[in-house]
């Protein structure tokens, strides 16, 4: 049942795909290929084995359970929140705080995860950022 | 345009006039910044490191410039950075270069405008060559372009930047100045980088290219390519002047990859005024001459408004171009 | 011999204390960049020129610091894809297909050695290579045009099917959504921006290391999470092996291997527009297609580890032969050392061997000093290595991810890259569920954009010609190995193939 999802959503993806490609704007200097061409061909390989997927499907792979699927999905949420707030809140608080978070959700108790995550912000910005010289975000009180 | 462009200009006069008292002495550089809108090793980010690392070395600026790089966009993602969220940061340069001005010209940078930000010098340029391989039958320039217009499918031209980008738009100003009118048809394959775009010649899969001299220096001390025409306004320094110029031969083009900075729109005029004397006093130095000649940049001195005007003029010209080979609309 | 006496004066230049002493750290933090994921040998070279600039270094100096870091950096990605199946760069994506399942069995030791021992064949005999046959060599390159490129491009692809030998359905999708990834952007023959959506951040196109980062390490993170607490993933200490060289019988079984994949990722680096992931994926491939009898590739098969290895540091020689010889640059990272040279006024080119040979003899004795070091330095740091399985995932995978987003983060300065890392982390999950193999993507993602724009280059040259894809001899032997070697055996395997292949799990069966 889940390569037929698969199939599916590929198929849906793959006409998505190909209307987008023929919306591309075609400029006046086009050459004789031209810029559709090769993504459409692409979509159209993408939709058969999609279709491929929805005839064959293989067994049924080993889903997460709710609770599990639910705690990747809020792992990932955090994972956007710290792409957000880097920039803002400097690079060594929001590591710490994402690093902790990830070390408690993998089993580390409360002070270990703390520990964790200040230990590897700091780490990674002792090495990357005052070592090797990259520019890490930098927050309102510049580290 | 020009209403946008004199209030971004008039904000940071009334800004500095009203802050005058607190103000009274001169811009006073504190931790200085460059902006690179490309990863590490491009050409944007050696702007900003040979030029913060000479302005140190002659004690410019109080201690190091810290680069940023900032990439995407072709260096629309830095230029939109600086105009939202950095625009009265007076510490903060960024660097450019013609590929900055083409894609300004074509919009490429969504709502960007050359106006929202201030141009404060130009450091060197590169200059463009046409060039063929060593075995052509092309030995002057207007050969090759005669050839082009009565057969345009029989040369394709190689070049090391996008169709539209600075590669292609050379070509162009040659052809039309040279009074090809259909440049449309031109045959242009766009490679990664000068130096796959001469292999290509090499091989014999093209038969032109379109560069910038710095890259095309090896194989023209090699003796494997054929330089029709440089195109600067006179004949360049060193090996290449042996070359003569496309205007020497008629076709009245010039085409300068020029590299430069520019501000945020907010700076103030104190700060803006410092900045332009300062890259204007490293561009004289000694020092930045000898990283000019090594990296094959020739002079283009040009400072503040002198500057802007030329970017002015280049942004209108690329402008017009893209809109007679359909690129822009 | 001219080459070797030249090669006796590279040495002089190259054996001075401070050298020496570069090649060593530029070898250590080499290892190191390439075993991180998110930075891989480009961005290690890109990081250290701001040193080697503050250091104030001349020419050579600085390119023995940089050459060592990018030769360190091929060592170093094999680390990660044998210990977590997270490869540390694109070259060493291969090298989880036997890597990792290796490691599984409790042979994390001898997949390290051997395939230390694999990078140095590669490297060594492409540096010998480089000595005695850039001039011929940069012949074969100009061999090369947008047709035989397209060729080789489709050759890789037709060579696909034989890597996820499971389900081909899925392995053609999983390719096809990374060739769909890689037309993102800016189209560069006409200028057009094409799944863009108006983004500017798109306008570039998407970053195979944002993909691959977020593909491997955050589905990695993905996985633990979902199975934390659980028997199979809690081990560590379990899959420790005492074993931290490779044995002789393993090393005699693979030296063939390492041969034929020493030349052919050699051959894939000479080519400007290949380069060393082409290089590594041709080794592997090609090692599957030639010695894979029993069906233990992707098993934990030690030539699945040798051959790519050997491949992907042979192709990081033979991408020097155009760089030096040509000016061209066949990889990310022999851009920026290219960029390096020019701004050390050193003019890459056809007379670059006539008129630096101290800078390019120094630089190739450098080559062979750094790639001893290499050898020397990895054999011993095997069991150090192996004891990152001793970490508890817990604190292991928080600083694989938080490095990740470092790496991605520290170079493009982007919140938008990261962003799109993690959605590709959420996808590589979804997909490893499915039994869809990611290594396809990655490919697709790596060469896709290259293919087309070989066949639009050939076109436009050919006006429109379809038939000058096939008019040099160099391009029909390539179809002809594509179709020949690729496309038929799968055609003529799936009509005699019964369900064998179903049922099969990852880890179960062992491949002796």
């Amino acid at each position: 049942m889940s390569d037929r999802i698969l199939g599916v959503i590929g198929v849906a993806l793959a006409a998505f795909y190909i209307w987008q490609a023929t919306l591309i704007q075609e400029s006046f200097m086009s050459d004789p290929v031209g810029p559709k061409t090769f993504p459409i061909i692409i979509g159209v390989i993408l939709g058969l084995s999609s279709i491929y997927f929805i005839i064959k499907p293989d067994p049924e792979p080993q889903w997460a359970s709710f609770g599990r699927t639910m705690e990747v999905l809020f792992a990932a949420a955090v994972l956007f929140g710290y792409a957000y707030a880097l920039p803002i809140g400097g690079f060594v608080l929001t590591t710490a705080i994402t690093a902790m978070f990830l070390s408690w959700r993998l089993g580390a108790g409360p002070v270990q995860a703390a520990i964790a995550g200040a230990t590897i912000s700091v780490g990674i910005y002792v090495l990357f950022g005052l070592v090797l010289g990259l520019s890490l975000a930098r927050g309102p009180w510049g580290f | 345009m020009s209403l946008r462009r004199l209030l971004v200009l008039a904000l940071p006069l009334a800004f500095a006039t009203a802050t005058l008292s607190d103000r009274a002495s001169a811009f006073e550089p504190s931790s200085t910044e460059c902006i690179a809108p490309a990863n590490p090793g491009g050409g944007w980010d050696f702007t900003c490191r040979q030029v913060g690392k000479t302005m140190q070395d002659l004690g410019f600026i109080p201690g190091t410039m810290k680069v940023t790089n900032l990439a995407g966009g072709s260096g629309g993602v830095a230029f939109a950075e600086v105009v939202n969220k950095r625009n009265d940061d007076n510490n903060l340069i960024v660097a450019a270069s013609s590929a900055t001005s083409s894609r300004l010209a074509q919009g490429a940078y969504p709502g960007g405008d050359m106006g929202q930000v201030r141009w404060l010098a130009s450091v060197g340029a590169d200059y463009g060559i046409i060039a063929v391989a060593k075995d052509s039958k092309f030995n002057t320039l207007p050969e090759l372009f005669d050839a082009i217009k009565a057969d345009p499918s029989s040369i394709a031209v190689s070049g090391g930047s996008a169709v539209g980008g600075w590669d292609h738009l050379k070509v162009l100003i040659a052809a039309k100045r040279a009074g090809i009118d259909k440049l449309r048809q031109i045959k242009y394959v766009a490679f990664e980088g000068g130096g796959e775009a001469v292999t290509q010649l090499l091989a014999g899969s093209v038969q032109a290219f379109s560069g910038d001299a710095s890259e095309a220096k090896g194989f023209v001390d090699s003796g494997d390519i054929k330089v029709l025409a440089v195109l600067a306004p006179e004949r360049l320094p060193g090996d290449f002047s042996k070359f003569p110029t496309a205007k020497e031969q008629g076709i009245d083009a010039v085409g300068a990859n020029w590299r430069g900075f520019y501000a945020p729109g907010g700076m103030s005029d104190e700060a803006y005024d410092w900045w332009v004397e300062t890259i204007g006093k490293t561009y004289k130095s000694d020092e930045w001459k000898k990283t000019m000649a090594s990296n094959g940049l020739a002079p283009l001195d040009l400072q503040g408004e002198d500057f802007e005007k030329f970017v002015a003029e280049s942004v209108a010209e690329i402008k017009e171009l893209s809109q007679e080979i359909g690129i822009i609309k | 011999m001219d080459a070797l006496s030249s090669l006796a004066d590279g040495f002089a230049v190259a054996l001075t204390f401070q050298n020496l002493l570069l090649a060593l750290l530029g070898c250590f933090l080499g290892t190191i960049f390439g075993a991180l994921p998110g930075l891989g040998p480009s961005n290690g070279v890109a990081i250290l020129i701001p040193l080697a600039f503050t250091l104030g270094l001349p020419a050579t100096p600085a390119l023995i610091l940089l050459t060592s870091v990018y030769y360190g950096a091929m060592y170093g990605g094999r680390i990660s894809s044998i210990l977590l199946n997270i490869p540390g760069d694109e070259p060493a994506l291969m090298t989880t297909l036997d890597g990792y399942p290796m490691a599984q069995q409790g042979k994390a030791g001898e997949a390290l050695a051997l395939s230390g021992i694999a990078s140095f064949v590669g490297s060594f005999f492409a540096t010998w290579g480089l000595v005695f046959l850039a001039p011929q060599l940069v012949k074969v390159a100009l061999l090369f045009g947008p047709a035989e490129y397209f060729a080789l491009f489709t050759l890789a692809f037709a060579t696909l099917g034989g890597i996820a030998s499971r389900n081909q359905a899925k392995a053609a999708f999983s390719a096809a959504l990374g060739v769909g990834i890689a037309m993102i952007g800016v189209d560069a023959q006409t200028g057009v921006p094409r799944f863009a959506f108006g983004e500017v951040h798109l306008y570039d196109g998407i970053d195979f290391l944002v993909a691959i980062v977020g593909l491997f390490a955050v589905s990695e993170v993905f996985i633990f999470l979902e199975h934390r607490g659980e028997e199979a993933h809690a081990e560590g200490a379990s899959k420790l092996v005492n074993r931290v060289t490779a044995p002789l019988s393993m090393l005699r079984k693979t030296a063939g291997t390492m041969g034929r994949s020493t030349v052919l990722g050699f051959l894939a680096g000479v080519l400007p527009g290949a380069g060393a992931s082409l290089g590594s994926f041709i080794a592997y491939s090609v090692e599957k297609r030639v010695s894979d009898r029993k069906g233990t590739f992707g098993k934990g098969d030690p030539r699945g580890v040798a051959a790519p290895e050997a491949g992907n540091n042979a192709a990081a020689g033979g991408a020097l032969v155009p760089m030096l010889a040509l000016g061209v640059p066949g990889s990310g990272t022999t851009a920026v050392l290219l960029a390096m040279l020019l701004a050390l006024n050193i003019t890459p080119g056809p007379l670059l061997f006539q008129s630096n040979p101290d800078v390019v003899w120094g630089l190739i004795a450098a080559l062979f000093i750094g790639n001893i070091i290499l050898l020397i330095m990895n054999i011993p740091l095997v069991s150090l290595f192996v004891r990152v399985l001793l970490v508890p995932p817990k604190y292991l995978m928080p600083a694989v991810a938080m490095i990740a987003f470092v790496g991605v983060y520290g170079i493009s300065g982007s919140t938008f890259d990261l962003v799109v890392m993690v959605l590709f982390g959420l996808s590589g999950w979804l997909l490893r569920k499915l039994d869809v193999p990611l290594v396809p993507v990655i490919l697709g993602v790596l060469l896709g954009g290259q293919m087309e724009v070989n066949l639009r280059r050939e076109l436009t040259i050919s006006n429109g010609d379809w038939s000058a894809l096939v008019d040099s001899w160099l391009s029909i032997t390539l179809w002809g190995l594509a179709i020949v070697g690729f496309i038929l055996p799968i055609i003529v395997g799936s009509f005699f193939r019964t369900n064998v292949g179903k049922g099969r799990s990852r880890e179960s069966d062992d491949p002796d």
